[in-house]
């Protein structure tokens, strides 16, 4: 009896002080390197004679010896009493152990820190000892691959009686005979073992396929991937980190289901990242990038290095949370943070890049030819001697292969890593150059990071990340003059007749015939258009435990992003008449973010119950403010002598915009039993873009998970061990417009001069405010399954997804104006299914097989427009000279329509021709007045995506290779049009003769040689649909080549080589962002191909070097 | 060690802790959910200043610049027998018009519609906003002379898309009805008449402070454009004769006036298309331009856009031939075409050169494309001949209307013009024909001619002729029918898209 109420204090003292708990929780953080850590302690041998000295000389002996740092309490280690020790090439395990004999006193190890705490357990468990005649029992504790387990629990089932397993994965504990010994560690299955009469039980432990979960970052913390109720994919660094990548939006393609990530070919350009499809009109439906719980990340800027996963939020159960910033999906990045032993790693790449496919145009001297014999037939003597045609012959002048280059890219990036139980680190450097295809372009970026935790106590963790970036684009052919097409359209349809420079040097910059635009070559040569952005984000994030169930946390993130455009663009000479086409363009934007997040956590189990509440008060706020400078028509030949004396011909301009956002939050998570699952949650965001009255908005969404895995038919099955069915409602919001939406605006756009000499600038309305607008919801229902086989080495997931978007934002034009107004004008349905399916076919000693395969369906649908409207007109105008829409938001159709004339082959010879047309024209479908009728004539918007990555590993060897592929969408190819001639700027028609073209003797359906041409019309609208090995890599990985490298791979790789598709252009993946980008309705008006810039195909060489 | 134990001893985290959540109240503040709008610029509701007035006016003027630089402008004129265009080259919508072939996605008629529809939709806005300035006790009589210059220029822009299509919408509200139809032309006439009424009652008699020509439109700017209009109103599609009167009587007041106003013709034609003299009495309104300030604000339809191929010109803007053959020798044709070009062995499009588009030899820049030359928008000229040919189609004809279409055949001829000459002089005959014939010859190339075929309905008649073969044969020959059905250029497709209430 005494025993009992004895061991019932004990207990209940022992829970005060108990190390358990503390262990438990750091114990899972550094498993991943408390292997490494041990195997060090473990080898560590040292020698120390030493009598009658303080225990803290010996301490500090050791640490001269070793390079071991030892940390205590000097409350708890008694370090003035006197011991005497002699130990000879002993382990400093069995030395620490001799010290602390009879003292209750435990060390641990970290790394290259002990730490030493009082253990009261230790101290009880002798006198426990005393008091019951015990037995001792010992052993090892093993993984699977029977490799001992330092730092298992080891408890007596039932009492707090327990030790720890030392570096060599020994214990010992007293026990008595009846006592069921439980054995733990993270990770890992705990095992129950009955003591019996043994005294040595040596315990195997087997990994816990549940408790091996990833742990899932949703936003406001973290979850384990088996209590997701919503629709997340998860983009870890090593699903990447086989690759060759420098952009982060490239190790999302194909590897998180639904998520669609469209490249842009010039080097630097930005990437277009579509989570479920596009719901928003404005233009804007870029997720939300939140790094480290910062809002407003820039995927771009980021090194693709730093990051330790990507987490991607799809459904409104998990998007909620973001409110209404959530509409578009959100892609949260979590950086990596340090821990173990101090690793670099080094790795370093170069990279060459061709233009993967030619376009196909005349000759320079059958292009003179075909010039000849049309103005012969048309009544005008020829154009071209033959003298002259004999010249073009033997010298033909090929645009295309001006235009185009051979790119060389650099990526070095270095990282250090490393941390202990106190600080954690990581830094990294990063240096990416690359020289595009197409000649001048050009991109470099640097970045820097910098995270550091620290653990100061028990119960506050500070973290400060800091980031770095600049980065420098040249010449993005985006930001050129593209009013009648781009530079690579023009180069495609320039006079192949006319040199780029005469015999004397001077640059030929106008044609009189083919294209009416400046020579791109030319252009290109003597422009130099520069972007830089410096950009830099610090973040504080500080952690409070008030318990173990209750915490505090503080996110307070600032960012500034400084750009700086200077731009020297020479399109025609200094001689000419009337130079107007030199302009230079100063320019200096300066944004600036602040964010403060308040998060308090609190969570708790009640037998089987288990609630997780979540409660979050947010502001943030960004200022942005911009200058330029601007003048044409300047005579200088740089760009820093641009003051050109003539204030007339001089602009500048100043501007700016504010906004903010304030916001509450609640979520509920509830488990039962780890079977079933529910979460709820609200969020109320107040944002400045919205007058008063429209300002608040409620973002709700509920969630429910049901894990069979508890259930006999799963406990029993070998192959089965996962299945999991989850659904979800919820709204977001789209809030993605400018911050001065909602007010009236004018412009200084009227320019006139009274007296003939000075000008004078008027306020034209360029917009016109709306109080009403308010937010575009997303409502939308999400069904999915988890099903996961063979122990976990294969997992599947399904997903179908029901999104409602209403009160659609659009930048539109007020009809019969060109005043501007947002509104909220429509709904738009996207459905879809997405699928993965992931497996480790093959695990052997030597041979690995995985391979993971996403497919993501979407159905998109405008399903309603304010009322009076069937339609909006897009805003990607075409590249005639007419600015006729090419796109078209029209109810009934998908956001993608193309608009345009439909083509119905050529007139034959006999029909009754309308005015104007002549025999072998195109023929259109016509409305009784004999005028084109425009419709849709298709969708540019991808209905089906997949992706498939697999890598093989055979001993040292790896092997990886990553498809992927979109069906289902048209490409508008306004490229080919233009090649066409016959219509706007493009005179002459530069496609090859062939025996397709009409002629009288054969009368095909492809219209004649020089035919009035209309680049509006379904004879330029192609399947876009293809299949692309995006990127295969060999490499090898030494092991012990060098003393003082872990391992060094090197690498070969390829991207984009090849591609299946049927459209004729470059590439059917890029689409040209519209001429008219102030409006930057890109999405309404995808796959419309201007002359956007192509994706090149790269070989990578490179070497990875692990320290 | 020692330091963290103490300040978890001594709880003084809590004191932190408490620093920082009041610290973020404080940075609360930062979220300012109601910037301050005005700090980007963001006008007021009504307008507080004349100052703010006067901005808004220039972005009007600005508006008009910007449509009237382009010949686009006036491409709707090429249907005219006096104009054509390259027959290759990109200038097929100006060729669309010239071979009466106007596809709905003509892209010029379109740019055209947009840029009147900006001027009006500005104007209607100024009028809206500067209601407030009423009573504020700002100088009344600027307030009106502005008020009255956006109802010129508001019936200016009306006008000049009238003519072209017909029927118009006729929005006069600050924003336009989205869903707007159109009007029947008779409404559109009244609209206009109002406008340029409205004006006249304002303006003053000459604008202060400005260059000659009315770069800003006074009383005569408003009566001469209205009496142009009633010769429109008179003619086709209304029919309405009474308003030849109406015609003749306005363009007698800024006759009997041209002293008040300023007005009056320069003594030789030929002197009118100097860059020197881009600013003179004969135009009742003149656009202004700065050939070096930049594409803003440049006149963009003259010099090299009216040369060949074979003067690196950009051959948009060529004379006809058979007009040319038909064109009386004299002092005017010199005047009106580059007779020192042997145009009919130019290699490139054989056609005759305009001089009043590329402008005397020498004068301008060679290959410049951007000018300061002046739109001479209404020519004196045209009222003296407007008074000609209403007084004969009214029934009223008086010695002056006779001496108003001697002055101008007195200076085609070389003469002085105020000065009567037996040899040039006309005092019998159907003075309605013969000044409408004067027309031809006197506005060749100013982009008139097309509407006075329209009006006279003359079209087949001119256009049957225009292809009588000449010296050589036209390179655009006419497509379309010639009839009063092909009159009128369709509502563009862009904007019947935009609100099918529009549909032609």
């Amino acid at each position: 009896m005494k025993n009992l109420i004895d061991l019932k204090r004990l207990s209940l003292y022992a829970l005060k002080f108990d190390l358990k708990m503390k262990l438990t929780a750091y114990l899972f953080i550094i498993s991943l390197f408390q292997i490494q850590a041990s195997t060090y302690s473990q080898n560590t041998k040292i020698s120390i004679q030493m009598e009658d000295v303080t225990i803290e000389r010996v301490l500090r002996e050791i640490e001269s010896k070793t390079e071991f740092k030892i940390l205590y309490n000097d409350n708890q280690v008694d370090y003035k009493k006197k011991v005497s020790v002699n130990f000879k090439k002993e382990r400093l395990s069995i030395i620490l152990d001799k010290l602390f004999l009879k003292t209750p006193v435990v060390y641990e190890v970290l790394d290259k820190q002990i730490v030493l705490v009082l253990d009261s357990n230790k101290n009880k468990q002798t006198i426990a000892k005393k008091a019951i005649e015990q037995q001792t029992v010992s052993g090892i504790v093993t993984d699977e691959a029977s490799l001992p387990i330092p730092g298992a629990n080891i408890i007596v089932k039932g009492t707090t009686n327990g030790v720890v397993t030392d570096f060599d994965g020994n214990y010992s504990i007293s026990v008595s005979s009846e006592d069921v010994l439980s054995v733990s560690y993270i990770g890992y299955a705990t095992k129950k073992v009955t003591v019996g009469n043994q005294t040595t039980i040596n315990i195997q432990l087997q990994p816990d396929v549940e408790q091996l979960d990833d742990i899932v970052v949703i936003g406001y913390g973290t979850s384990k991937k088996s209590d997701l109720t919503g629709a997340v994919s998860q983009v870890s660094a090593k699903s990447f980190e086989d690759q060759p990548v420098t952009r982060v939006e490239e190790a999302l393609q194909g590897r998180a289901s639904g998520v669609t990530v469209a490249k842009g070919g010039a080097p630097g350009a930005g990437y277009k990242v579509r989570i479920r499809g596009v719901n928003s009109v404005t233009g804007n439906n870029d997720p939300l990038v939140v790094v480290d719980g910062v809002f407003g990340g820039d995927l771009r800027t980021l090194n693709p290095n730093d990051i330790q996963s990507i987490e991607v939020l799809k459904d409104a159960s998990a998007l909620a949370i973001y409110g209404s910033r959530g509409s578009n999906g959100v892609i949260l990045v979590s950086t990596k943070k340090g821990s173990g032993k101090a690793k670099v790693t080094l790795d370093h790449f170069v990279t060459v890049s061709e233009l993967a496919k030619e376009i196909p145009t005349i000759s320079s001297a059958e292009f003179a030819r075909a010039k000849n014999a049309s103005l012969i037939a048309g009544g005008s003597p020829a154009r071209y001697s033959n003298s002259q045609i004999a010249a073009l012959q033997n010298n033909p002048y090929d645009y295309q292969d001006m235009l185009f280059q051979t790119g060389i890219g650099n990526n070095t990036q270095l990282s250090v890593s490393g941390g202990d139980d106190k600080i954690r680190y990581f830094a990294s450097g990063n240096y990416t150059n690359q020289q595009g295809t197409v000649i001048t372009t050009k991109y470099e970026r640097f970045s820097l990071r910098s995270n550091v935790s620290a653990k100061i106590t028990d119960k506050l963790n500070i973290g400060l990340n800091m980031y770095g970036s600049r980065e420098t684009q040249i010449n993005n052919p985006d930001n050129f003059n593209r009013f009648k097409g781009s530079v690579i359209l023009k180069a495609l349809t320039w006079d192949p007749t006319l040199p780029v420079q005469d015999e004397n040097g001077a640059y030929l910059t106008r044609a009189n015939i083919a294209n009416n635009g400046f020579n791109p070559i030319a252009t290109l040569i003597r422009s130099n258009r520069e972007r830089s952005a410096d950009r830099f984000d610090a973040n504080i994030d500080l952690g409070y435990k008030f318990t173990d169930n209750f915490k505090y946390q503080l996110i307070v993130g600032v960012g500034t992003i400084n750009q700086n455009v200077e731009s020297f663009i020479r399109e025609d000479n200094a001689s000419d008449a009337n130079a107007n086409h030199t302009t230079i363009d100063f320019s200096n934007g300066r944004t600036t973010n602040h964010q403060v997040s308040n998060i308090l956590n609190w969570n708790k189990s009640f037998d089987k119950h288990n609630l997780d509440v979540t409660g979050v008060y947010e502001f943030q706020g960004s200022r942005f403010l911009n200058n330029g400078y601007l003048t044409a028509g300047t005579n200088t030949l740089n760009f820093y002598t641009s003051d050109n004396e003539d204030l007339s011909r001089e602009d500048f301009s100043n501007g700016g915009s504010q906004s903010a956002i304030t916001s509450y939050l609640g979520r509920v998570q509830y488990n039962f039993d780890n079977s079933l699952y529910l979460t709820g949650s609200i969020r109320v965001d107040e944002s400045s873009r919205f007058s008063k009255e429209n300002r608040t908005g409620y973002f709700p969404s509920a969630a429910l998970a049901y894990s069979f895995n508890k259930l006999k038919f799963i406990e029993d099955n070998n192959v089965l061990n996962n299945l999991k069915i989850r659904a979800g409602w919820g709204q977001v919001g789209n809030q993605n417009i400018n911050a001065s939406a909602r007010f009236d605006r004018t412009s200084p756009d009227g320019r006139t001069v009274f007296d003939g000499e000075n000008v004078l600038v008027g306020l034209v309305d360029s917009q016109e405010g709306n109080p009403d607008l308010t937010w575009e919801t997303t409502s939308q229902l999400n069904a999915g399954l988890d099903v996961g086989f063979l122990n976990g080495r294969i997992n599947t997931s399904l997903d179908y997804f029901h999104k409602t978007t209403e009160d659609l934002l659009l930048r539109t034009v007020l009809p019969g104006t060109t005043i501007n107004q947002f509104q909220n004008v429509g709904e738009v349905v996207n459905k879809g299914i997405d699928f993965s399916l992931s497996g480790s076919i093959i695990e052997n000693d030597n041979f690995t097989w995985d391979a993971t395969f996403t497919l993501s369906h979407i159905d998109n649908e405008v399903t309603k427009l304010t009322e009076g409207r069937d339609q909006i007109l897009g805003s990607v105008n075409s590249i005639d000279g007419t600015d006729n829409p090419l796109n078209v938001i029209r109810k009934g159709e998908s956001l993608g329509a193309f608009l345009g004339a439909t083509y119905l082959g050529t007139w034959k010879t006999g029909e009754t021709f309308p005015a104007g047309v002549q025999a072998g024209d195109a023929k259109y479908v016509v409305d009784e007045d004999g005028n084109n009728v425009l419709g849709v004539i298709g969708n540019g918007m991808p209905t089906l995506t997949w992706g498939f990555n697999t890598t093989f590993t055979y001993k040292n060897w790896l092997l990886n290779a990553f498809v992927n592929a979109a069906t289902g969408f048209d490409v508008y190819n306004q490229l080919a049009g233009a090649i066409n001639g016959g219509t706007g700027d493009y005179r002459d028609d530069l496609s090859l003769i062939n025996a397709g073209q009409w002629t009288p003797q054969n009368q095909t359906e492809s219209p004649r040689r020089n035919a009035p041409n209309n680049l509006l019309s379904s004879r330029y609208i192609e399947d876009g649909s293809f299949i692309r090995l995006s990127n295969l890599k060999i490499g090898y990985t030494f092991d012990d080549l060098v003393k003082g490298i872990n391992s060094l791979q090197v690498y070969a790789s390829g991207q984009n080589l090849f591609l299946i598709t049927d459209y004729s252009g470059y590439d059917p993946e890029v689409s040209s962002t519209p001429v008219n980008s102030d409006l930057n309705n890109t999405d309404a008006g995808v796959g419309i191909d201007l002359g956007a810039y192509p994706n090149p195909r790269s070989f990578t060489l490179g070497v990875k070097i692990d320290f | 060690m020692k330091k963290y134990r103490k300040i978890f001893k001594n709880k003084n985290f809590m004191v932190i802790l408490a620093i920082t959540m009041s610290s973020i109240l404080l940075f609360n503040s930062c979220a300012d959910l109601d910037p301050d709008p005005v700090e980007f610029d963001l006008p007021p509701g009504t307008y507080g200043s004349v100052s703010e007035l006067d901005n808004a006016i220039i972005g009007v003027y600005g508006q008009l610049t910007n449509a009237a630089k382009w010949t686009t402008f006036h491409a709707p004129s090429w249907a005219g027998d006096d104009i054509t265009t390259h027959a290759e080259s990109n200038k097929a919508d100006f060729r669309e018009f010239d071979q009466r072939n106007v596809a709905v996605t003509n892209g010029r008629l379109l740019s055209n519609w947009d840029a009147i529809f900006n001027i009006v939709n500005t104007a209607n806005s100024i009028l809206v906003r500067s209601e407030g300035l009423i009573g504020l006790g700002v100088d009344p009589e600027k307030v009106n002379r502005l008020i009255g210059e956006v109802y010129f220029l508001r019936g200016l822009a009306f006008f000049h898309a009238a003519r072209v299509h017909g029927k118009i919408p006729l929005p006069l509200t600050r924003l336009p009805d989205p869903n707007i139809g159109l009007s029947e032309v008779v409404d559109v006439f009244a609209q206009i008449e109002s406008d340029f009424l409205e004006a006249e009652l304002r303006l003053p008699d000459v604008y202060p402070g400005i260059m000659p020509g009315a770069v800003r439109p006074n009383k005569g700017s408003a009566k001469s454009l209205l009496s142009r209009l009633y010769m429109h109103w008179a003619g086709f599609p209304l029919k309405d004769a009474s308003k030849y009167a109406s015609a003749a009587n306005k363009a007698k007041e800024v006759i009997d006036n041209s002293g008040t106003y300023n007005f009056g013709l320069v003594e030789d034609l030929e002197d009118l298309w100097k860059l020197e003299n881009r600013f003179n009495d004969e135009s009742v309104f003149t656009m202004s331009y700065c050939g070096d300030c930049g594409f803003d604000t440049a006149n963009l339809k003259n010099s090299i856009l009216g040369l060949p191929g074979d003067f690196d010109g950009w051959q948009e803007t060529f004379a006809e031939i058979r007009f040319f053959e038909d064109f009386p020798a004299g002092a005017r044709k010199e005047a009106t075409y580059r007779t020192d070009l042997d145009w009919q062995n130019f290699t490139d499009q054989k056609n005759p050169v305009f001089k009043k588009v590329t402008g005397p030899a020498g004068d301008l820049p060679a290959g410049a494309f951007m000018t300061g030359r002046s739109d001479f928008y209404m020519r004196y000229a045209e009222v003296l001949l407007i008074y000609a040919e209403a007084s004969g189609r009214s029934g009223s004809v008086t010695p002056e209307a006779w001496d108003a279409l001697n002055m101008i055949r007195r200076r085609a001829a070389g003469l002085p013009y105020a000065t009567p000459d037996a040899g040039a002089d006309l005092t019998t005959g159907d003075i309605a024909e013969l000044a409408f014939e004067e027309r031809k010859w006197e506005f060749a190339g100013e982009y008139l001619r097309w509407f006075d075929l329209v009006r006279m309905e003359r079209v087949d008649q001119a256009l049957t002729r225009r292809d009588d073969s000449g010296v050589l044969n036209e390179s655009n020959t006419i497509i379309g029918s010639l009839g009063t059905d092909n009159y009128f250029s369709p509502i563009p497709a862009a904007v019947i898209e935009a609100n099918p209430n529009l549909g032609n």
